[in-house]
């Protein structure tokens, strides 16, 4: 019986240990690929390299764009992020502290936004952004990145002030704080997991959005990672630069490991939280 | 309270306004002139604005490729469906219910493309189906399966089924973690009682933790509907451009290409009419058969 089960946890083992691979071998394949020359990469795509250069580093990010796209990318990743978390945050605190007429209806509007297929307004906005000057503009990418987040942040940060007792608001505003004082002094510290958690999901999204940063922006010195890898990925095509593309790659993957890294407990949690409700 | 209706209204007016109206122009108002522009003969900035009432939906009918498109859409949403469900469920329980040590590392390894951007994936995976240099050319031919070699993205055959398998890749960890958390809340003393009744490890899993999982199985299930027919042409637009000659095209991708490409913006706004109404039709549907009393425990 003993070594029946054993025989069963091992083999429940198998696929488990097949996934394994399955995700992190092309990820080693693609760093890997990242220092070989075109000639290893088509004589022998699974060997490890011969010697570690940083030559196709070197091409991807200054001959392909990839490093002032990667600034472009941080620039609006953390404009989104900061914008969305002004406009989020005190309205996630009124639907859910404030009694008001209309309340669960304005959470319902922001609700179903996240159920509607978007393809369908970026015709539209494509010409509103042209009318307000903001097109193929960083600033005005930032914009409607922020406002795109707005529903899943009110979503989640609504569910976060729930945790706030309201003894500590009621003694504050009997102390002489005004609601602005409640809401920034004393709630906002006390809700900062749930605004890390929120920030992260977002800018994790903003940093890996495309196709919209590929319809708004329309210069190459505008381009976010997105995009330029795109082009990228098209110009390796005919001039067989695949080493420098592995570059590229690798250099746009690095941020998103680092912060899964040292945020992995809060991206779990933002998102299982996010999409069970959802 | 201290203070006045005034203030209160104030600091509401405070809260909600600016928030709601940047929704309103950036959201709300693009959506509904989608619509509106979906009745004009439109070719962009500069072309006349013609309206044309139904006829853009009625060139929607005739379309040859549109019901490729659905069509495409609907095969990534089933297999989509089915190997992202089937394998995260498997390994939610592994995870949650054979005690392995290492749980944490699979927890971690399998989540991490879920938060890769879809660029990234899909350039990875077009160089993994790459016929010369891609591992599933090259492992075929090492393992003495050279003949099955195919140029899978540029097979009309094959280049939409290739498209499933990076996105199962890249969604299972999501809806693993979403299950694993289902599973945890599930009391132990119903798995114990199930034992007694002598229950097999098969008959506790379609009778206590299927139904028990339920909703979390339900909403991973509609969550993934809607990301693919809202969001498939993602993959599609950097994998293949809806090629070879339409074998991948998607409503998403069709709709980019008649708009931003051909500037048909009219009717492109009338594609965007059509995934909004399949999807949103699509959803209640689900809803309506995924449906199930709600087990109490």
């Amino acid at each position: 019986m003993r070594f029946g089960k054993i025989l069963v946890k091992t083999g429940m083992r198998i696929p488990l240990i097949a996934w394994s691979i399955a995700v992190i071998y092309p990820v080693i394949w693609m760093v890997l690929g990242a220092f070989k020359s075109n000639g290893e990469i088509f004589a022998s795509p699974w060997a490890l390299p011969k010697s570690f250069s940083f030559d196709n580093f070197v091409t991807a990010w200054t001959d392909f764009n990839i490093g002032s796209s990667f600034l472009n990318s941080i620039f609006v990743t953390m404009l989104g992020t900061v914008l969305c978390l002004v406009f989020s945050l005190p309205t996630s605190y009124a639907i859910e502290r404030i009694r008001f007429r209309g309340s669960k209806v304005l959470f319902n509007v922001y609700l179903s936004a996240m159920m509607i297929p978007m393809v369908l307004g970026w015709i539209p906005l494509f010409f509103l952004l042209m009318k307000l000057h903001m097109l193929n503009s960083l600033w005005g990418l930032g914009v409607v990145y922020a406002v795109t987040q707005i529903p899943f942040s009110v979503f989640i940060l609504t569910s976060f002030m729930g945790t706030v007792p309201k003894e500590l608001e009621e003694s504050a505003a009997i102390d002489g704080l005004s609601p602005y004082g409640i809401l920034f002094k004393i709630v906002t510290p006390l809700v900062l997991t749930g605004i890390i958690t929120v920030s992260i999901m977002n800018a994790i999204t903003f940093w890996n959005e495309y196709f919209m940063a590929l319809i708004f922006l329309q210069s190459d010195d505008q381009y976010t990672l997105g995009v330029a890898m795109d082009l990228m990925n098209q110009k390796a095509q005919y001039t067989n630069a695949w080493g420098a593309l592995f570059a590229g790659l690798t250099i746009a993957v690095i941020p998103i490991m680092i912060v899964y890294g040292i945020f992995q407990r809060h991206i779990v949690k933002g998102m299982t939280e996010g999409a069970v409700k959802g | 309270m201290m203070q006045s209706k005034n203030q209160k209204y104030m600091f509401l007016l405070f809260c909600l306004a600016p928030t709601f109206i940047v929704f309103a122009i950036f959201t709300v108002y693009p959506l509904l002139n989608g619509l509106y522009l979906s009745f004009f003969d439109w070719s962009g900035m500069s072309g006349t604005k013609d309206f044309i009432g139904w006829d853009n939906y009625k060139q929607l009918l005739k379309d040859p490729i549109i019901p490729k498109t659905i069509w495409h859409d609907y095969f990534l949403v089933v297999t989509k469906v089915v190997g992202i469900m089937v394998l995260s469920t498997y390994f939610a329980v592994a995870l949650t219910q054979l005690r392995i040590k290492e749980a944490p590392f699979y927890r971690i390894v399998f989540f991490f493309p879920n938060i890769m951007s879809v660029v990234i994936i899909g350039i990875l995976w077009t160089f993994i189906y790459n016929p010369d240099l891609g591992i599933v050319n090259s492992g075929l031919k090492a393992i003495g399966l050279g003949s099955w070699a195919e140029p899978w993205l540029g097979s009309p055959d094959w280049a939409l089924a290739s498209l499933v398998l990076p996105s199962v890749w890249a969604g299972i960890g999501l809806f693993m973690l979403m299950l694993m958390g289902g599973i945890m809340n599930v009391p132990k003393n119903l798995y114990e009682a199930a034992d007694i009744d002598g229950a097999g490890s098969w008959q506790q899993f379609w009778r206590v933790t299927v139904p028990l999982v339920w909703p979390q199985i339900k909403t991973s299930i509609l969550y993934i509907v809607i990301t693919t027919l809202n969001g498939s042409f993602i993959i599609v637009q950097v994998m293949t451009e809806g090629g070879p000659n339409n074998a991948t095209q998607v409503m998403g991708s069709y709709l980019y290409q008649q708009a931003f490409k051909q500037f048909h913006f009219g009717y492109g706004a009338t594609i965007g009419v059509m995934i909004l109404i399949l999807s949103l039709a699509t959803v209640l549907i689900l809803q309506f058969l995924l449906r199930k009393e709600k087990v109490e425990y």
